[in-house]
């Protein structure tokens, strides 16, 4: 296999790595990325002849990268902690003489866990796929996709260059768009995958230009050139490209202002939502954010703009959350807001980068939980979604309903759960920082456990509300294992902070800084506390003391419409960019098929054109091209003659 | 004045003044016979000039196949030979204009590009079938080959444009 | 008597023969010789045979003249520092220099593929699509007789070799009267080419006369601006040209005007805004074949001589002319990427996207970044000719494809019969998909490679402000290639939806290659940045 060397990142003892140590594991640091690849091509251009075992195949690919994973992670461990990073070399993409682009990958200990999170939890929701798409004749095909999707993700976790990163950032967007489309019936489901694809162009834009910008101004776009580079760079370019990066961020992880496709991207089978939509895919904008940590770190405006989006986030998709009856729906807001989170403690800087990859992997775990968890029930009640026809399903799911009830206690920060230490965290790197988002931050957690608190009584615990032709009943067991799993992992992954290994783990990527805070620790944890306490006591009072009726009521606040209207996310999008664009392309084509004929043959020409099109199916007269050529041909000779001779 | 430049003024004269006629004249027929004496006028000149190899080119070409084409088109078609109203459209004045700024953008350049250069017209000169054959079959010997392909082309593509029924009736050629 | 006077005018003149080398110059004369031989075999063969020994015929002299290309490559000498290989030739007329020999290859792969396209007859059931008898008039009883014989025109591949001859010569030209009888050559066979669509008469015979009219025009201002050029310099060499820009200082109107009317004529070819208008019309009108080779091939050529004319003789006035090119390219991004959101006809779609693309590929010629001694990042003309190579294959497939997709009327062209179109044929719906990915360059795919090389050269050029409106413009252009693939794979077929005519082996081939190369220069683009990199600059 290629040659492997070491790379230092921020670090100046890392300049080789004993061959002895580095041989075995690592020279297979390829074949993570390849064997879903392969997997995936097998399955989605294998045929019919792969149906009878492409699930499992599907399955195997991720579990195989997986268990690779772990090995190069445990061999990373033994390792010196400066020592960490290994990168290997593919092939020679792009060669032009000052400028090259290896095909390369990184694995460092940013990469290592998004590694491990990806095939992991991948591997898990694979298997519940299984279960969970046995009735559907396309499963191979999904899980085709779903191969291509880790593959590409994978690929953008690892490249060792910000193009390498921009291919994978293109593959799980595709993967994505061709997911959510899956249900290819749905037209609801062919709007939201083209939706999710357009906007996420927007960010993608971001990004292209802002390598555009790296390659300009450094002449590299490698991680370890770029981060040379920043030192010396002007503040004003590292801001320029901080904010086009942050760009990109937004469109990938939904946040505001290009949130509006994920609400609609519910509409792909669950497991994608758990998945793409939930653990990894989004997330690939902290990713970005944590990586760039040596752009960001030079950029305090670029900074500020990534925690004002992070805060409007998180505030935004609670909001959402809070409204919603479509219970992946409210899950979809409950992400939005909790990568708002992320976002948040990554443009803090070194205080927050590790606290935002440490919510991101618990989030990857009690989030995919809970999107399994509303699978198991959807699957049980013939795919409704609406949770004003659930109710009292406790008893009959027993399993869903403790897995879930991990995953909530886990999301609204319930003490010792995996989520109460990470957002904890981010808390206090909140306040150490600034007041008003400190305070933000918090009264986001009390919506959270508002809106999960709603989600959890109408599911399980209000009255049942189902039809007579619905029978819940346990899911079959290559479903409920993968959500026990899970669920054990949202309890307990708080683990992952004891004695600040996730922080000391990440250090030599991202840098360390203690939060400073004017007050003790447990003043933000019990503060915290209270105002979870808060939230879930006033949906207690809203949710479960009344009836919850079975059609969602019409006279509601304001503030309801609001939310159930995605707080007018696509009624802005409409009118900032659509309409005009409309307006744009309607006027040009006037201009281009009518205007010049209507100008120089008036009415009679344009009514004759008219009928003359309609016989011929064709739209122009010669004689107008003509003129089109002749005033283009003055135009561009009039403007030569005077930008010059004036 | 010497006697050349008052028969260059003469015939330039009558280039300019039958080319109008061309243009005005009520009848196709006779528009294309004032085309003669407009190609023969220019010919004169080139004469003067001491380019007899052009002049003479001139008028084999000109004068003696493509005006006589034009003629065989109108005859053979059913052309109007009589006088003919509303041959002049209401856009004369446009087209004047454009002919007018087209001729003196060409005359500024032909007097940019030559600026104040002379020459004599008692020496053999530019216009000799010696000089144009050196010029064509060896400087540009290339364009000029391509040339014949490209009429090759064109005859290929009336060929195929125009062959009819006569061809349709043949088994094999 | 005679004899001694035959002698004395053989003293007085020495004809001098003209120095070529036919030794750099035989590709050209290999397809020009090839068309002679299919104008003889359409004399002298029996028609039923024709077919046959044309199609061979073309596609041989293709392959050969393309071999040839490559072992002319292999023995350019270097000139200009090592900065540019190979030497002007045929008296001054041709400049066989790496990037004429890049071209070529391009040019002369495209049509192979062009010429199988052209050559496909189980489509329309054992004749080729073009017209069985062009004299016909549409929708007579001559009409009907000659399609119930099986008449079919064969003269379209010599005619189409006189194109190829006419695209190769046009980059190469290094004097101006050379390029203006090259532009002639290459546009004249494709005037008539565009009208002899078996199916849709009508519309392809008004395509040819608009095409005819608007090339005529457009060949008039290119002339105009030629002589315009001569009277600034004094000479139609392109180096002549440069050297009179250089040691006159200041603009001069005659120079000026005379580079706007040669661009008029140059961005007509290309397609660039606002000399667009014909190309949406043409490139429906005319046979899909003919339409698949002129996107590919005239654009190749066409760029060729623009790069040619813009950076050899008008090099030492770019200044003049920058700010003109960057109006014409963000121009003919925002007509072509927005106009590509309204059609509802695929082959008119892919006109106003391939508009789009000559603004792309604008944005890159743009930047005029040239080969220095002690650096080789990527020049403007790498780059330009990387996304030429890569959009050629790619457009050239994807024309293909609308060849295949049928109704009972010929080709499907209209969007809506496409809907479904994954359910009824999976695998070319998907192949056609990846064109449009690739239109839309996704990476991995050629057209990421061929946006990333032509933005990067631009904006090292000092061209941001474009490169910022170029990326824009490739994110509008996403909701049209979006569209598409929504279509084909999302909805429903209405009525009875498109069959799929399957083939014959001679398209599969060509959409294989367009598959092929697409995928190809995006997971590897390498060794043929390489290979355009060592072509080097432009000799002068």
């Amino acid at each position: 296999m290629s040659p492997m060397t070491a790379l230092p990142v921020l670090s100046e003892t890392a300049s080789a790595v004993a061959p002895a140590q580095a041989g075995g594991v690592y020279s297979l640091l390829w074949l993570v990325v390849a064997l879903p690849a392969v997997s995936a091509a097998i399955l989605l251009l294998g045929g019919r002849s792969t149906n009878a075992w492409g699930h499992l195949l599907g399955c195997a690919a991720p579990i195989a990268s997986f268990a690779l994973g772990v090995l190069m992670f445990v061999s990373l461990l033994t390792r010196d902690a400066h020592d960490r990073a290994i990168e290997q070399h593919l092939f020679d993409w792009i060669t032009t003489g000052s400028y090259d682009v290896d095909a390369g990958l990184l694995l460092d200990p940013l990469s290592m866990l998004f590694v491990l999170l990806i095939t992991g939890v991948g591997s898990i929701i694979h298997v519940y796929s299984i279960g969970y798409m046995a009735e559907d004749p396309r499963r191979r095909r999904f899980f085709g996709q779903l191969n291509l999707f880790v593959a590409a993700m994978l690929l953008l976790v690892l490249g060792s260059d910000y193009l390498v990163l921009f291919v994978g950032w293109e593959g799980v967007g595709l993967a994505s768009y061709l997911l959510i489309g899956f249900w290819q019936h749905k037209h609801s489901a062919a709007t939201a995958a083209k939706k999710a694809f357009v906007v996420n162009r927007v960010g993608d834009m971001g990004m292209a230009l802002a390598v555009m910008l790296m390659f300009a101004t450094f002449g590299t776009t490698s991680f370890v050139g770029v981060s040379a580079a920043a030192e010396g760079a002007s503040t004003a370019t590292l801001t320029a490209l901080g904010l086009l990066l942050l760009l990109g961020a937004c469109g990938k992880s939904a946040q505001v202002p290009l949130q509006s496709w994920l609400l609609d991207a519910m509409e792909g089978p669950t497991p994608v939502s758990a998945l793409i939509h939930a653990a990894t895919m989004v997330t690939a904008g902290v990713y970005l954010v944590t990586r760039s940590n040596f752009i960001f770190n030079e950029a305090p405006t670029a900074q500020t703009a990534v925690v004002i989006v992070g805060l409007v986030t998180a505030l935004w998709g609670a909001i959402i959350g809070c409204a919603k009856d479509d219970i992946k729906k409210a899950l979809a807001g409950s992400t939005m807001s909790q990568i708002g989170y992320m976002h948040l403690a990554a443009g803090l800087g070194p205080i927050g980068y590790a606290f935002a990859i440490f919510h991101l992997l618990t989030h990857g775990f009690f989030k995919a939980n809970l999107f399994l968890g509303a699978g198991s029930v959807m699957h049980s009640m013939n795919d409704e979604v609406d949770m004003r026809r659930y109710g009292g399903l406790a008893p009959l799911m027993p399993i869903t309903f403790l897995t879930f009830a991990m995953g909530y206690l886990a999301i609204i920060g319930f003490p010792l759960f995996s989520g109460f230490w990470s957002k904890d965290l981010i808390l206090e790197a909140a306040f150490a920082e600034n007041l008003v988002v400190g305070f933000g931050a918090l009264l986001g957690a009390g919506i959270t456990a508002f809106y999960m608190t709603r989600v959890m009584l109408m599911t399980f615990l209000s009255p049942k509300r189902w039809a007579d032709d619905v029978h819940p009943h346990e899911s079959p067991r290559v479903m409920t294992v993968p959500l026990l799993v899970l669920a054990a992992l949202s309890a307990v992954g708080g683990v992952l902070y004891l004695g600040g290994w996730v922080v000391d783990w990440l250090t030599p990527v991202v840098g360390e800084e203690h939060p400073e805070l004017g007050v003790p620790v447990w003043v933000i944890s019990l503060a915290a506390v209270a105002v979870v306490a808060a939230g879930v006591a006033v949906a207690w009072v809203l949710v479960a003391k009344r009836d919850v009726p079975r059609e969602a009521p019409v006279r509601v606040s304001v503030f309801t419409t609001a939310a159930r209207a995605d707080l007018f996310g696509d009624a802005l999008n409409e009118a900032v960019f659509m309409r005009p664009g409309q307006h744009l392309t309607r006027s040009l084509v006037y201009v281009d098929n009518r205007g010049v004929d209507g100008t120089v043959n008036g009415l009679g020409g344009l009514i004759g054109g008219a009928s003359g099109r309609l016989r011929r199916l064709q739209t122009g007269f010669v004689r107008s091209y003509a003129l089109t050529m002749v005033a283009g041909a003055f135009v561009v000779v009039v403007a030569l003659l005077a930008a010059n001779l004036s | 004045m010497s006697v050349v430049g008052l028969l260059f003024l003469l015939m330039g004269a009558m280039a300019v003044g039958s080319a109008l006629l061309v243009v005005t004249t009520a009848r196709l027929v006779h528009s294309a016979l004032w085309l003669v004496v407009t190609l023969g006028a220019l010919a004169g000149c080139y004469l003067l000039l001491g380019a007899e190899f052009v002049a003479w080119v001139q008028i084999l070409i000109y004068v003696g196949a493509v005006v006589v084409l034009l003629l065989f088109a109108l005859m053979l078609t059913r052309a109007p030979t009589g006088v003919q109203t509303g041959l002049t459209t209401g856009n004369r004045v446009v087209a004047a204009a454009t002919a007018g700024v087209v001729g003196l953008v060409l005359v500024t350049v032909v007097v940019a590009g030559f600026g104040g250069a002379r020459v004599s017209v008692d020496e053999e000169s530019v216009g000799s079938a010696t000089s144009m054959g050196d010029a064509i079959f060896r400087h540009w010997v290339l364009p000029f080959e391509v040339l014949s392909v490209l009429l090759l082309a064109a005859l290929v593509g009336a060929i195929v444009l125009s062959r009819g029924r006569a061809s349709s009736g043949e088994e094999t050629p | 008597m005679i004899a001694v006077h035959g002698s004395v005018l053989a003293q007085e003149i020495e004809i001098e023969s003209p120095n070529i080398a036919y030794s750099a110059i035989y590709p050209i004369l290999i397809v020009f010789g090839v068309a002679l031989v299919g104008v003889l075999v359409e004399a002298f063969a029996p028609r039923p045979r024709r077919y046959v020994v044309q199609t061979v015929l073309a596609a041989a002299g293709l392959g050969l003249a393309f071999v040839g290309t490559v072992l002319v490559a292999g023995d350019l000498p270097e000139t200009q520092n090592g900065l540019a290989r190979g030497g002007i030739e045929a008296e001054g007329a041709l400049a066989v220099d790496g990037p004429t020999l890049f071209i070529w290859g391009a040019i002369l792969l495209l049509s192979f593929f062009s010429v199988l396209l052209f050559a496909e007859r189980r489509l329309e059931s054992g004749v080729t699509a073009f017209a069985g008898q062009a004299a016909a008039l549409p929708g007579t009883e001559a009409e009907r007789e000659a399609s119930t014989r099986g008449l079919e025109h064969t003269e379209v591949f010599p005619l189409m070799l006189f194109a190829v001859g006419g695209m190769m010569l046009f980059p190469a030209s290094n004097d101006l009267l050379t390029m203006f009888v090259a532009l002639e050559v290459l546009s004249f066979p494709l005037y008539l080419l565009c009208g002899l669509a078996r199916r849709r008469r009508l519309l392809s015979q008004e395509a040819a006369v608009k095409y005819f009219l608007l090339g005529a025009f457009a060949s008039g201002f290119f002339l105009y601006g030629i002589a315009l050029v001569y009277g600034y310099a004094g000479t139609v060499t392109l180096a002549g040209i440069d050297g009179a820009i250089t040691n006159r200082v200041g603009g001069d109107g005659l120079l000026l005007a005379g580079i706007g009317l040669m661009a008029v004529g140059l961005l007509f070819k290309i397609g660039a805004a606002p000399f667009h208008a014909w190309t949406p019309d043409v490139y429906q009108g005319a046979p899909t074949a003919v339409t698949g080779f002129m996107a590919a091939c005239t654009k190749v050529a066409a760029f060729g001589a623009l790069l040619r004319v813009f950076y050899v003789a008008f090099g030492g006035a770019q200044w003049n002319w920058m700010p003109m090119m960057w109006i014409v390219a963000a121009l003919t991004m925002g007509v072509g990427c927005v106009l590509t959101l309204t059609q509802t006809d695929v082959k008119r779609m892919l006109a106003y996207s391939s508009i789009a693309h000559a603004g792309f590929l604008l944005t890159g010629f743009v930047g005029v970044q040239a080969a220095t001694r002690d650096s080789d990042d990527m020049t403007s003309l790498v780059a330009v000719m990387f996304y030429l190579l890569a959009y050629g294959f790619t457009t050239l497939g994807a024309f293909a494809v609308v060849t295949v997709v049928r109704d009972s009327s010929g080709e499907a062209t209209h969007l809506s019969r496409w809907a479904g179109l994954g359910k009824q044929s999976p695998v070319l719906a998907g192949v056609f998909a990846l064109f449009m990915l690739a239109f839309l360059g996704l990476p991995a795919t050629s057209g990421f490679m061929a946006k990333w090389a032509v933005f990067t050269s631009a904006w090292a050029g000092d061209a941001q402000l474009l490169v910022i409106i170029a990326v824009l413009a490739s994110v509008i252009t996403a909701f049209v290639y979006i569209r598409v693939i929504v279509l084909m794979f999302f909805a429903d077929p209405v009525g009875e939806g498109p069959t799929v005519a399957m083939p014959s082996v001679l398209t599969v081939v060509t959409i294989a290659a367009g598959v092929v190369v697409t995928v190809a220069l995006g997971v590897a683009p390498q060794p043929v940045l390489d290979l355009a990199h060592q072509a080097g600059e432009f000799v002068r």
